[in-house]
């Protein structure tokens, strides 16, 4: 809401520095987002009058001459078609500033010299959307009734000299949509009493409602009164309320569409004028739309109604969409004599779903969703017939209609001052509470601690004691509270178990090097179940804003791969990055989420440098990171079994998912050709990483553990190379190896693979370091070299395998 | 030639051979014949009874004396010749230290996940319980159970994704509230608690909208919390976070869940209060939202809201790190560019 300083002045006593005023409001009541005072900046523009106007042959430029009060009329070219002898205009002046801080020079035009310009409203700073139709193409001319002589600055004459508050409301301060309601809250403020002007209205036309039928669903339009106002003549509106409105944003039109706006922007309440001829059968209805029924409103647009508009009749067609917007068919025109002026208060959710439904929100139907004042309503009615009266010449007819007319009492709140004590964290006394309900105009009555506020219908945001709380703690001032902290018991602070075991893995992986990404979680149905073994039903949103962004990821990698791909497209191609996040499925019917973890790399394990000692990450290097990552957080890396396995997204033969104790917990990989060849940044790019399910990791972490000393006695260890069939995997030696080596085999790591020349086809050659240790007592070669028998047996008996 | 001159002659002869050993070989070639099992000097002594024995004493004197002498000069000899080895192999080894060395992977928090540790460090400190729940949230906790019931006009103020008609993507991290209050014994103490977390809203991406983003919401209950707690509270963040000589100013607000409703300003950390861009120049910045704890969330959780209230905030954890690090696009956070991720290497949390 756009509210005037010098509208506001007509409440009340102000003359303070409105940026100082604007500041208290927000403090106080309402944010002010900006204090807009539209002359600042402009310059030397005054009020001319058109003595004469010539076409300039060959061209669309007038020649003209305008008295701007000085001796001798400025002689000035002009391309405004609306330019004509006789008119008051907006004359820039040589040296003015204009909108935009551009300056106007005399110079010449087409040869023939000018010494200033003819303004229109937009060059003096006005908003297209606020300019009068008929001048928007051209320049603004001043009505007949307005007060100006050529000389004078305009900025009077058009508002110009206010001040413009901008009060950004919140849902539940909708009373101060209209002045009446700001004039309250900023008198609470100043404390000071608004002077809020009573209507009194004599009819000065026939009787009209015996002739008018009016029938109105309650629950629809719990009040809804009408007045008529025969004779008016259409025209301009005089030039005092067509500033107040394009000040407070909106475009005049004529004087009975102005007047409606006015009494809007004055009480709150939303107002409609029909043209009384789309009565014909003297019959109004207020229902639900029907099925299949169309109406095209007044700003052209043709809309099918819905089921749950509310529509407003002529007991057959419709001829407004109610507390939205009129229908063409009942629109006040040019020729229009007799008007039906309707004050109604609608079903606030009704309007509200229409306006969305139809995409079609408006000054009236954002009022009504967010609450009016139910005691306007005859208010509204009379003041708009009375501006008819005065300003279209129109005669108000004997009698009102008010075809619904539910009451609505003030609320009635009871609570304590202690109360209100207790949760501001204040001391103040029943006469200091008191006084505040007395600057917010609301009635009380103290009995003891025991307050009892009566709170006028114009504030139906305060139901219960909690408001009254918010009343007193805003106007008392939230800056004279005291900052305390809490009184209380003592609390232990921390994480959960589970949070803190994921923050020391990330911790750890942190350490190793990687790069913290975060990602997005919706992604494409595609790339959501993509990298993943066992893909579950999947969580996609309704209305999703792009189809790149309409599912829940079932894992992170996906993130890092576009993440990669967007950085190699940069160029930046070594890459070391790690998410940590959850991931979202909708397994058997439940909506899930699991905490994940996920690397990926792509470049060198080193920086290019200068002695060229790099190595390509491959999944070696980062098998061996994940393998540092489980010894860091107490699982024994050889206690993961390493599966070759396909995963859709990952390389078909270098990818493995890895189990606990046949339990799947990941994934580690290669990123597959076919996922980075279609695309052209990651084209050629190897990308490795590993992806952990923490949810299930998190039940075979070590919680605590026990020292034990370093050993005291010497190890042994031997080598042992041997010759196997290629297809033999690692893992199969080393199981082999384990389960034959005795109970003092301390390590067992592979030194050596080899195939190639030198080896008979279709074989390799392994090589292992065993590592002999007995914690108690000195290890004997003896024990050793029959452990190792033992071993060597068994390799040529399960394997095949030749010892070398 | 008389044995002393003999003698003479050998310690000069010596001397100079020591003198003219270049390398620890040839120096040890001088030492076992000077002084060696087989040397001049000890086969003196070994013929000692050939000496007259008035002679002996002297000559026996003299010996040692030259043999020491001989020791000295070659110990000194050897480590002579060792600095000189040493200089020479330092003199090879030398590198030009001003080259660069060989950079492995250097690991990074991400901005808004070191904004996050470090206000849940701070709350911590102060007896917060840092709490997690679901994102795929029902309606019931993200709206109903936060006094916004359906058809309430707040609700068009987030734009939310839905999955069905109950189910949703939470748009705030408010529905954790809900979910503590249920189930918080107060027999066994107050309730203090921070719910980090993402959230989702239908914006689409621009410079300052992301649909995905992350809050991080504050609750105290109990008996005897106030507004004043409140405010002395949201003062100490925004000290911790935005500097100690920030000033704060609260604004009368709307939140369903809330009453009464404050914003929390912070005076601009940039122009100090004059006005800039960072400030829109009103020399205030808004940065968190808060209140008194509504009744119908108090006692939608079946929690007496006669007996119990206090006080709730909610932050965005994006914003905070955008205020903070000067960011000027927030899809920056979520686009994982490493030239922008690796500034933050330096940030502590």
């Amino acid at each position: 809401m756009l509210v005037s300083y010098n509208w506001l002045k007509d409440f009340l006593n102000i003359d303070e520095d409105p940026k100082d005023l604007a500041e208290k409001i927000t403090r106080t009541g309402v944010e002010i987002e900006s204090v807009i005072h539209p002359e600042e900046g402009l310059k030397k523009i005054v009020v001319g009058h058109v003595v004469d106007c010539e076409d300039i042959e060959g061209t669309h430029l007038h020649l003209t001459h305008v008295d701007v009060g000085e001796d001798e009329p400025l002689q000035i070219v002009c391309g405004a078609p609306n330019v004509a002898a006789g008119q008051d205009v907006i004359v820039a002046l040589h040296g003015a500033r204009i909108a935009g801080n551009e300056k106007i020079k005399k110079g010449k035009i087409r040869g023939i010299q000018s010494f200033g310009m003819i303004c229109g409203m937009q060059e003096i700073g006005f908003s297209d959307s606020v300019v009068p139709q008929k001048y928007v193409d051209g320049i603004f001319v001043f009505p007949e009734d307005a007060d100006v002589k050529p000389g004078q600055d305009v900025y009077e004459a058009l508002g110009m000299d206010d001040y413009i508050l901008d009060f950004d409301i919140t849902p539940n301060r909708a009373d101060t949509l209209s002045m009446e309601g700001a004039a309250y809250e900023v008198g609470a403020i100043v404390d000071q009493k608004p002077k809020i002007e009573e209507v009194v209205l004599k009819a000065d036309g026939p009787e009209w409602t015996n002739d008018f039928e009016a029938k109105v669903d309650e629950k629809l339009a719990p009040k809804f009164y009408l007045r008529k106002v025969s004779g008016v003549k259409i025209a301009e509106s005089p030039l005092w309320l067509q500033t107040r409105l394009w000040n407070a944003g909106i475009r005049p039109i004529n004087n009975v569409v102005d007047a409606t706006n006015y009494v809007m922007l004055l009480t709150g309440q939303p107002m409609h004028a029909y043209d009384a001829r789309a009565f014909a059968d003297g019959k109004l209805e207020v229902r639900k739309a029907n099925q299949g029924e169309k109406l095209t409103l007044l700003n052209d647009k043709e809309v099918e109604l819905d089921p749950n508009d509310i529509v407003i009749t002529d007991g057959k067609t419709p001829v407004m969409m109610a507390g939205v917007m009129g229908g063409k068919n009942s629109e006040v025109e040019d020729d229009t004599t007799d008007v039906i002026l309707e004050s109604a208060i609608f079903d606030g959710t009704l309007v509200r779903k229409s306006a969305l439904r139809h995409a079609n929100r408006t000054e009236a139907s954002s009022r009504f969703e967010k609450g009016v004042n139910w005691d306007n309503t005859q208010k509204a009615l009379d003041m708009a017939a009375i501006l008819l009266r005065n300003d279209a010449n129109g005669n108000i007819n004997e009698g009102e209609i008010k075809a619904t007319d539910k009451d609505r009492k003030p609320a009635v709140v009871k609570t304590t001052i202690s109360y209100i004590n207790k949760v501001l964290g204040t001391e103040l006394s029943s006469d200091e509470v008191v006084k505040i309900f007395d600057r917010l105009n609301f009635e009380t009555e103290v009995n003891g601690d025991d307050l009892t506020v009566t709170v006028p219908n114009r504030r139906w945001d305060i139901e219960i004691p909690a408001d009254l709380v918010e009343e007193v703690g805003r106007i008392y001032g939230y800056d004279n509270l005291k900052s305390t902290q809490p009184v209380l018991p003592t609390t232990q602070g921390g994480y959960s178990e589970d949070e803190m075991k994921m923050r020391r893995i990330k911790n750890i992986v942190e350490g190793q090097g990687m790069m913290e990404a975060i990602s997005y979680s919706l992604t494409s149905p595609e790339k959501a179940v993509r990298y993943t073994l066992n893909p579950k039903a999947l969580v996609e949103v309704q209305w999703p804003l792009n189809s790149s962004r309409s599912a829940m990821r079932q894992n992170l990698m996906t993130g890092l791969v576009d993440a990669a791909s967007y950085n190699m497209a940069r160029k930046q191609k070594q890459l070391a990055l790690y998410e940590q996040g959850r991931v979202y499925d909708h397994d058997g019917g439940n909506f899930n989420e699991h905490e994940h973890l996920a690397t990926l790399y792509a470049g060198n394990t080193f920086s290019d440098n200068w002695q060229h000692l790099t190595q390509k990450i491959d999944f070696y290097f980062v098998k061996g990171q994940l393998e540092n990552l489980f010894t860091a957080v107490g699982i024994n890396p050889e206690d993961v079994e390493y599966r070759a396995t396909e995963i859709d997204g990952m390389h078909p033969t270098r990818t493995a998912a890895m189990y606990l104790d046949n339990e799947y917990i990941g994934m580690i990989g290669m990123i597959a050709h076919a996922v980075t060849l279609a695309e052209k940044a990651l084209r050629g790019a190897e990308l490795y990483g590993y992806e952990l399910d923490l949810d299930v990791l998190d039940e075979h972490l070590q919680k605590g553990m026990t020292a034990k000393a370093a050993p005291k006695f010497p190890s042994i260890e031997r080598d042992l190379s041997i010759l196997v069939k290629s297809d033999v995997t690692n893992q199969e030696v080393e199981n082999v190896i384990k389960s034959n080596a005795g109970k003092y085999l301390n390590d067992l790591h592979v030194i050596d693979v080899y195939s190639g020349s030198h080896i008979e086809e279709g074989k390799k050659s392994l090589a292992y370091n065993l590592v002999f240790l007995n914690e108690n007592d000195t290890l004997t070669d003896d024990v050793v070299n029959k452990a190792m028998e033992k071993v060597t047996e068994a390799l040529q008996e399960d394997l095949e395998a030749k010892i070398r | 030639m008389d044995l002393f001159d003999k003698l003479k002659e050998l310690r000069q002869n010596g001397l100079d051979e020591i003198k003219k050993a270049s390398d620890e070989k040839k120096l040890n070639e001088v030492r076992v014949e000077l002084v060696g099992k087989k040397s001049e000097l000890t086969n003196i002594l070994h013929s000692m009874k050939e000496v007259a024995p008035e002679q002996r004493r002297e000559v026996g004197q003299k010996v040692n004396e030259i043999r020491d002498l001989f020791n000295s000069h070659l110990n000194a000899a050897k480590d002579e010749i060792l600095a000189k080895v040493i200089a020479k192999k330092m003199e090879e080894e030398r590198i030009d230290v001003t080259l660069p060395g060989r950079k492995g992977h250097l690991g990074s928090k991400h901005p808004i996940n070191i904004i996050l540790d470090d206000l849940e460090n701070f709350f911590i400190g102060m007896g917060y319980k840092v709490v997690q729940g679901p994102e795929v949230e029902t309606d019931h906790y993200v709206f109903e159970m936060m006094n916004l019931p359906k058809d309430h006009p707040a609700r068009d103020m987030q734009a939310t994704f839905y999955i069905d008609d109950e189910n949703l993507l939470r748009s705030q991290t408010s529905g954790d509230q809900a979910r503590v209050l249920e189930k918080h014994d107060f027999s066994k103490g107050p309730l203090k608690m921070v719910g980090p977390g993402k959230v989702y809203r239908r914006d689409d991406d621009d410079a300052t909208h992301s649909h995905q983003f992350m809050q991080m919401e504050g609750l105290v209950i109990d008996k005897n919390i106030t507004m004043s707690d409140l405010k002395g509270t949201l003062e100490l963040i925004a000290k911790h976070v935005f500097g100690q000589d920030r000033e704060i100013r609260l604004r009368p607000s709307y939140f369903p869940f809330t009453e009464p409703s404050v914003e929390m300003d912070v005076s601009c950390f940039k122009c100090n209060g004059k006005g800039c861009a960072i400030c829109k120049y009103t020399g205030w910045i808004e940065v968190l939202g808060a209140g008194m704890v509504h009744p119908n969330v108090l006692e939608n959780a079946g929690v007496d809201s006669n007996v119990y209230g206090g006080f709730a905030f909610g932050l965005g954890l994006d914003r905070f790190a955008i205020l903070k690090y000067g960011v000027t696009d927030i899809r920056d956070f979520y686009t994982n560019d490493v030239r922008f991720l690796e500034q933050f290497r330096k940030e502590e949390d």
